[in-house]
């Protein structure tokens, strides 16, 4: 069915049934009302509760339909479909227009109704993170049946053979997965170096030195930084931070590749400096003003008070924003994906190109390879292994800023 | 625990003009003059003049906002944090006025104590906290010297015998008591010639008031004092001065006893008597 | 102790200030070093992009008959035709259909010049051939060459040539994603939040639900981009490259951020509201429905809008599930394959011709200004409407 088929059978049925339900309900309730029978609710409550039992049993059936219809089952004709939600909408209809009497509680009904859907609507977050760990782990599993886990931790090797038909076998595939690890944690290293130190000492300068007036300046504009697209910064790495790179490596004398790791590594680092600051910023004003006035009533001069009481106080706080810049900096994707290279390469040398975890499933993902290819499937490897490592710092930054808030609140 | 007669011999009563010092057989440690202090349009302190004694201490007294706190943190220039402050008048402490423009701030502070309303000690060790300051001040180098120091603040602060097996363990894990001591100790080991005290036992529970309060009657044999207190049994039994505060006023100051058995001032009565505040 | 006390500063104090103003100048330094990144980026990219809202057009007559609705470059005089783009040639069959009176007239227009001629006339590259150059400065002398606004940037689709490539499917891919979005992220995570902060007990599975969000926040983009390509296309069976699959995959991203930004709105409702309306006898949801909601919705729209804003500018997962086609002509339908504006810009950086570069560039500088205007809106809406308590 079309998008503009199931809006007409919303809109020109499903609404105006509703509508007459409510009509309905409300019609009965006024009437007993009337007759001198004392109603628990107010009619319109009786409406809204006839109008919701019919509107339920017509929607579940549809979405149970559409549901199954999508997964590829065998479902009945669109007439057919809508005759036995019409069917189940009577039904409803019949029932709770049955149950409006005095004693019925309609708005405790409606209410627990509400409950429910709220309940129902806080489980999509759980089923969501459900959703990626089965996602992943399926097809990752498949991956591991065909390659060892061991070769793929310690492999120093990446070089898979495409393989573009379906079971096709690629003998020569090598799945070490180290080099694409340290890519990523180099330029995960070079992002934090750059990162870290600057927005940590804006929000010092921001929470602690500056003016209400530069505050106010200040802050929307880091959030601009904060608000600028990843592809706008791979962008702005590939076109003139990377050849930037070069020429200043030329001339003191070495020799850079056009996608080295230094550049998408240093433009990471800029776009995490708000995310760093903001986080710090909250940290260090949570810091109560009695351990501020402390130090000073003690003769300790600004700096001495924010390196020596503010700073150690609020670094559990920190260090949580640092980690969860990290976890940001391993799964950033288009950056690296736009200025660093495709070659798995082993080294130290940030000027030589690499290629990093995200680059590799990006490339995976979009070519014409079969859907069970083994590179395909190690893109959800490598996926499972960015989940796991993300979830980690994630899990124990929330934690560590959850257990910060409680013992300043 | 130490409590004054509060019926005590009335000849000991001298009248004096309400903001110079009440008697003159003590040095005069502070000199305030006309004092205005405001927060952005709101004026806090109309001119307030007063003389604190050495080796005394001195309560300042009244209702709610009517300026206690905010004279006390004028005298080691605490109020200057605040933004939209402006201050007027003069602080006189070792013969120069701490609000001219050679004074530093820091240094002023590092002589002047302050010990808050609430116990803030640092987020360190107990050792730590003591430590600090002299350490920043460059007052003491040697470690040994260090460990002296801790032990006689502490000792000062009475607080030794409790902690002296867990001086490594953090100055948060002790009681609200033991905290304000803690501050007490922390505020005496860099020597300041002045402490200030705001509502220092407002937090605390009345077993901890008492040893705070009979810390405070040994402190004075070496310090000048000078405590905000909302309690008036407090004033009464530590201090030897009272000043009574109100709209931004000093409406009545004299040595305790008088203050608190022949107020000269109608307000003064009501107040001590409990008619408001 | 107190005999020769001074209050200026002493020597040791000197150096303890020069150590404070060593360090104020990093922090300092740091903030500077920050606005710069930022003036930086954003003068590269005005250089890179200005020139791509301005196109070379050339005045010459167009000849139409028999012979050029066939050979459509022979419709120009010879030596002009190599200058004018080629998209011009593809219109003129379905021109003369649509107006058959203009059947062997000839009229005077002015048409786009090809991606070579507009780079070399703004100086961006000399690869012109020489005779062409000029033929060029020949017109230009006679007045017939000029700038005209590129109307082709926000008004047509996608197109394999520089000068007729345009944003307009982004523009209409982006819009769809993006009622997806609003559709299903906003009601389930307002949903969210009121049962999480009005009604949910203190116990475990709602702290672990809370933990949950706050991950989902921080989670890879490009994770989602899995569980859209396993889960919504290979499992559920929706359109490969759709704006639907798109924006159920973003709508799960900008979920967290709703809920977030929609709980700190109503923890900002004061307890005494809720207090005063069950006071009067209202149950705990008549109460939040006639009075938290109304109080806090600034905050929640502040919220979902930026959130929004936040969905429009990602690119990574989108990838995944296809949104990287080339769409010529804007999507009619949410299944369609389409395409939105930051993959759009994707696609254009990776194209070999030169003339892309600063076409991407100013599809850079247009979704810029779309989401500075978002977001300035989301901060307007809270200064306005916004309450303190």
């Amino acid at each position: 069915m079309e998008t503009s088929q199931i809006l007409l059978v919303f809109f020109g049925g499903l609404v105006p049934m509703a509508a007459v339900a409510f009509a309905l309900g409300r019609r009965k309730a006024l009437l007993s009302d009337a007759a001198g029978s004392r109603m628990h609710s107010l009619p319109a409550q009786y409406g809204v509760y006839v109008a919701t039992w019919m509107a339920l049993p017509a929607l579940a059936i549809g979405i149970v339909a559409a549901s199954a219809a999508l997964l590829g089952l065998q479902v009945p004709s669109a007439p057919f479909v809508l005759s036995f939600a019409l069917f189940g909408a009577a039904v409803g209809l019949m029932i709770a227009l049955r149950k409006v009497e005095p004693t019925l509680r309609a708005r405790n009904a409606i209410e627990k109704f509400v409950y429910w859907t709220l309940f129902a609507a806080s489980l999509v977050s759980i089923l969501t993170t459900f959703g990626i760990i089965i996602s992943i782990l399926f097809e990752a599993l498949k991956f591991f049946s065909q390659v060892s886990v061991w070769d793929f931790v310690t492999g120093t090797n990446w070089s898979p053979v495409a393989t573009f038909r379906p079971g096709q076998q690629a003998a020569d595939s090598q799945f070490g997965s180290v080099p694409l690890f340290a890519g990523t944690f180099m330029i995960t290293l070079v992002a934090m170096s750059v990162a870290i130190p600057v927005g940590l000492l804006s929000a010092i300068y921001m929470s602690e030195y500056a003016s209400y007036r530069v505050r106010t300046l200040a802050k929307p504009m880091l959030e601009i930084l904060a608000g600028i697209p990843t592809v706008v910064y791979g962008f702005f790495a590939a076109i003139t931070v990377s050849p930037l790179v070069v020429e200043v490596a030329n001339f003191f004398g070495l020799h850079a590749s056009y996608t080295n790791a230094l550049a998408p590594g240093l433009v990471m680092g800029i776009m995490i400096i708000p995310f760093i600051s903001s986080l710090s910023d909250d940290v260090i004003n949570s810091i109560p003003n009695s351990l501020r006035e402390g130090a000073y009533a003690l003769g300790a001069t600004k700096s001495e008070t924010i390196k020596q009481i503010i700073l150690p106080a609020a670094f559990p706080g920190i260090m949580a924003a640092a980690l969860l810049g990290v976890s940001r900096a391993l799964g950033e994707t288009m950056i690296v994906v736009m200025a660093a290279g495709l070659r798995p390469n082993l080294t130290w040398n940030p000027l030589e190109d690499m290629t990093t975890v995200t680059v590799r499933i990006v490339d995976a993902l979009t070519g014409d390879q079969a859907f069970d290819s083994p590179e395909t499937l190690a893109a959800f490897a490598l996926g499972l292994v960015l989940f796991v490592v993300t979830l980690t710092l994630n899990l124990i930054s929330i934690i560590v800023i959850r257990k910060f808030r409680q013992s300043y609140e | 625990m130490r409590t004054r007669d509060l019926t005590g011999d009335s000849t000991q009563v001298v009248r004096v003009p309400t903001t110079e010092r009440p008697r003159v057989n003590q040095k005069t440690k502070m000199k305030v003059r006309d004092l205005e202090v405001w927060y952005g349009e709101k004026q806090a302190l109309h001119g307030v003049s007063m003389d604190v004694a050495e080796n005394e201490v001195t309560a300042l007294i009244g209702p709610s906002g009517c300026g206690k706190s905010t004279f006390l943190r004028c005298l080691n220039r605490m109020n200057d944090l605040i933004p939209d402050v402006r201050i007027k008048g003069e602080v006189e402490f070792e013969n120069q006025n701490i609000y001219a423009p050679e004074v530093d701030v820091v240094e002023l502070r590092s002589h002047i104590g302050m010990v808050f309303q609430k116990p803030n000690p640092f987020p360190k060790s107990i050792y730590d906290n003591i430590a600090y300051a002299p350490k920043i001040l460059g007052q003491v180098r040697k470690r040994t010297d260090m460990e002296d120091l801790v032990e006689h603040s502490l000792k000062r602060a009475g607080l030794w015998e409790e902690v002296k097996d867990r001086l490594q363990m953090p100055g948060l894990s002790l009681s609200g008591g033991q905290q304000q001591r803690l501050c007490i100790a922390r505020a005496i080991a860099v020597s300041p010639s002045v402490l200030l005290m705001d509502e220092p036992c407002s937090a605390l529970d009345p077993v901890a008031t008492a040893t705070v309060e009979q810390l405070i009657d040994e402190l004075k044999e070496n310090y000048t004092i000078v405590i905000v207190t909302h309690n008036l049994q407090q004033a009464a039994r530590v201090a030897g001065y009272t000043a009574f505060f109100h709209l931004g006023n000093i409406v009545e100051y004299s040595d305790t006893d008088s203050l608190f058995t022949h107020p000269r001032e109608k307000k003064t009565e009501d107040y001590i008597t409990g008619r408001y505040g | 102790m107190s005999q020769g006390i001074t209050l200026s500063p002493s020597r040791q104090l000197k150096k303890r200030y020069r150590a404070e103003k060593r360090f104020k100048a990093y922090c300092i330094g740091a903030l500077v070093l920050a606005m710069a990144f930022l003036v930086l980026f954003f003068t590269d990219m005005i250089r890179q992009g200005y020139s791509a809202f301005v196109q070379t057009e050339i005045e010459v007559e167009v000849t139409y008959n028999e012979d050029t609705v066939k050979f459509t470059n022979e419709s120009v005089r010879e030596e002009v035709s190599p200058l004018i783009s080629r998209a011009f040639y593809r219109t003129i069959p379905r021109r003369v259909d649509a107006n058959p009176e203009l059947m062997g007239t000839t009229e005077t227009r002015w048409l786009t010049a090809t991606a070579h001629v507009d780079q070399y006339r703004k100086g961006y590259s000399d690869r012109l051939d020489p005779e062409l150059k000029a033929t060029l400065d020949r017109l230009d002398s006679e007045g017939r060459v000029s700038y005209g606004f590129n109307s082709g940037l926000f008004f047509s689709g996608d197109s394999k040539i520089p000068s007729n490539a345009g944003l307009w499917s982004a523009f209409v891919g982006s819009f769809y994603v993006m009622i997806v979005v609003l559709l299903v992220s906003f009601p389930i995570g307002v949903a969210t939040a009121i049962y999480l902060e009005e009604f949910a007990p203190d116990n475990r599975f709602t702290q672990g639900i809370e933990i949950n969000i706050n991950n989902l926040a921080a989670v890879p983009s490009i994770l989602f981009g899995l569980l859209g390509l396993a889960i919504f296309i290979n499992f559920f069976g929706v359109p490969r490259s759709s704006a639907l699959a798109g924006g159920l995959t973003l709508s799960l991203m900008t979920l967290p951020v709703i809920i977030i930004s929609t709980r700190a709105a109503l923890k900002a409702v004061p307890q005494n509201i809720r207090q005063g309306a069950q006071a009067v006898g209202a149950s705990r949801w008549q109460a939040i429905r006639d009075h938290v909601l109304p109080l806090s919705l600034p905050g929640i729209l502040t919220g979902t809008i930026i959130g929004i804003a936040q969905a429009m500018g990602e690119t990574a997962p989108l990838l995944l599930i296809g949104m990287i086609a080339y769409i010529p002509d804007a999507p009619t339908s949410m299944t369609e394959a389409a395409t939105v504006l930051p993959a759009q810009i994707f696609t254009w950086s990776g194209m070999p011709e030169g003339a892309y570069v600063s076409l991407t560039a100013a599809g850079i500088l247009v979704l810029l200004s779309l989401l500075i205007t978002l977001n300035a809106t989301a901060v307007i809406l809270r200064n306005r409407f916004e309450r303190r308590w």
